[in-house]
């Protein structure tokens, strides 16, 4: 395979995954919001978020080595789980870097889930959300200027993000205000 | 001195704040785990006024049977009243430790009040296990043993005490024993506290603060928690347990209110079901979305009576008993299914249109 293939594999796989952890971060938002899907639609969000979620470390996986292995700009494999190693873009491949490495304890705590206690699992889950924020300033950042569909496609999933996770800090749930409502009452 | 409470099972009194559950266990249990005592002189049902009667009439009574039950050199009691109500001034001028509940319906249950002694809030918490052995509350906190008394037990314990057993279970009736209070409000000649007992029927109860009007058309029994009569079943009903059972009742905190015959029957039980649904404290299910669900099933069926509206209400009242920390939805619940049964007849009068109280107030102008 030829230098440019390997260029063209891994900014491809590269904004795939970004669409994908985009996409997966939104159904967990979803999940984790105060008005969760129910009954059947829950287990086919809940199942969607696993699943493609390891179906993106497919393309993650790709996206990295074929940037490494493209060997046109010196990143070296030692970057790949320590930030702020790489010669090129330092900070801008460490972001990516520090992306996998939230990924990594993500995963490794959900395969745990059942051995960890609850609330471990949820702290360590809420990273979630600055992994996919440096994914998205990586992706944007890294984008080419000559290829703007690639910027547009990280502003995209920045916008959609954005909207969902403001939908779960606004939306409200009737037991959680009525709890309040009476909770205002005089109870003292 | 025979001990006082081998003179309360002799008596075989019960509480009289509306459980009617056996005294002398309470005590006892009480003394094996040197609980604390909360006398509740709240009158926290709709239309009590007895405790408050009490307090004003026969306070060195009640200190007394307070004494009794809490012995040692200074037992440590506590007098529950609603906050800013007389009987909270008049326990006060008298130098008691006044436990202050907030003016809420549930607040005045025995676990609200266990639970404000304790510095929390006035909502009832789950009983594990009655709070008399002691316990934890939902968030963990200990509570110590208490024993929370209705004012009118522990005045009858006092008066057990002077003139014994078989002076008290000369009142009343073998399987309901004692003299009771029945506070008597609402649409009559004379309202107030009265000394009754068991036996009588709830008619000759009213005769004693004026008679059933002959307009009176409805009258409640037991309040929020307990049963709606018409005037007829209240003039035969025999007031003592088995009675008031009957019509899926019990003789509860002892109150009659006689229902204003000028406002329409589903009309009072509508604003007594929002009132309910206003008080739950918001910590179980079924109480905190089932009852304003069931106050608005109400409203709806007062509206267009149809049969699948009334079924969809008993379905509704179906999903509440037993299911709260406190007995607020099973009592509203009963009191619910009671005035679909009693007012059957109103929800016909009302389907062609028209409303028995709309006649009986141009008949009172006539």
């Amino acid at each position: 395979m030829n230098g440019q293939a390997l260029w063209f594999l891994s900014r491809g796989t590269g904004v795939v995954t970004v669409v994908l952890l985009t996409f997966v971060v939104g159904l967990g938002v979803v999940t984790a919001g105060r008005r969760r899907p129910h009954g059947e639609s829950a287990t086919v969000v809940m199942g969607l978020h696993r699943w493609l979620s390891l179906g993106m470390l497919v393309f993650l996986a790709t996206h990295i080595i074929t940037a490494i292995a493209d060997g046109y700009v010196p990143i070296g494999w030692l970057a790949v789980v320590v930030p702020f190693t790489s010669p090129y873009q330092t900070l801008l491949i460490g972001l990516g870097t520090l992306g996998v490495d939230l990924l990594v304890a993500v995963m490794v705590t959900s395969y745990l889930r059942h051995r960890i206690p609850e609330r471990r699992w949820r702290a360590v889950h809420w990273l979630s959300y600055a992994m996919w924020l440096v994914a998205i300033v990586h992706g944007f950042t890294m984008g080419s200027s000559d290829q703007p569909g690639l910027r547009l496609v990280s502003l995209g999933c920045a916008v959609v993000g954005g909207l969902l996770v403001s939908w779960r800090v606004v939306a409200t749930h009737t037991d959680r205000e009525r709890r309040a409502e009476i909770n205002a009452q005089e109870w003292t | 001195m025979t001990d006082i409470l081998d003179a309360i099972v002799a008596a075989g009194l019960t509480g009289r704040g509306g459980a009617a559950f056996s005294t002398a266990t309470k005590v006892k249990a009480a003394r094996e785990h040197r609980a604390t005592l909360i006398v509740n002189a709240c009158d926290g049902e709709i239309g009590a006024a007895k405790d408050a009667w009490i307090v004003e009439h026969h306070l060195h009574e009640l200190v007394e049977g307070a004494a009794l039950v809490a012995p040692g050199r200074r037992p440590h009691v506590r007098y529950a009243a609603h906050r800013g109500s007389r009987t909270a001034a008049m326990l006060h001028a008298a130098g008691l430790h006044v436990l202050e509940a907030p003016h809420r319906y549930v607040s005045s249950e025995e676990t609200a009040l266990i639970s404000l002694a304790h510095g929390g809030l006035g909502r009832p918490m789950t009983k594990r296990a009655p709070f008399i052995f002691g316990g934890r509350d939902s968030q963990g906190h200990r509570i110590a043993p208490t024993l929370v008394l209705n004012a009118e037990t522990l005045w009858r314990i006092s008066q057990i005490h002077r003139n014994g057993p078989d002076w008290f279970r000369s009142f009343g009736t073998a399987a309901d024993p004692g003299p009771r209070l029945v506070a008597i409000g609402g649409h009559i000649v004379r309202p107030g506290v009265y000394e009754s007992a068991a036996g009588v029927t709830v008619g000759e109860l009213l005769d004693l603060a004026g008679g059933l009007r002959p307009e009176v058309t409805h009258v409640g029994v037991g309040g929020l928690g307990g049963v709606v009569l018409t005037a007829a079943q209240a003039r035969t009903t025999i007031w003592d347990t088995a009675g008031m059972k009957a019509h899926g009742g019990s003789m509860g905190p002892g109150l009659i209110t006689v229902w204003n015959p000028a406002e329409c029957p589903l009309e009072t039980t509508a604003r007594l079901l929002d009132y309910a649904a206003g008080e739950s404290a918001g910590q179980c299910g079924p109480c905190m979305f089932g009852l304003p669900a069931l106050a608005s099933d109400w409203r709806r069926l007062t509206e267009s009576p149809r049969p699948e509206g009334a079924q969809a209400l008993l379905r509704r009242v179906a999903l509440l008993g037993r299911r709260g920390a406190c007995a607020h939805p099973d009592g509203v619940a009963r009191f619910a299914t009671s005035a679909l049964t009693t007012l059957e007849p109103e929800f016909a009068v009302h389907a062609v249109g028209a409303c028995s109280a709309r006649r009986s107030r141009h008949a009172q102008y006539a």
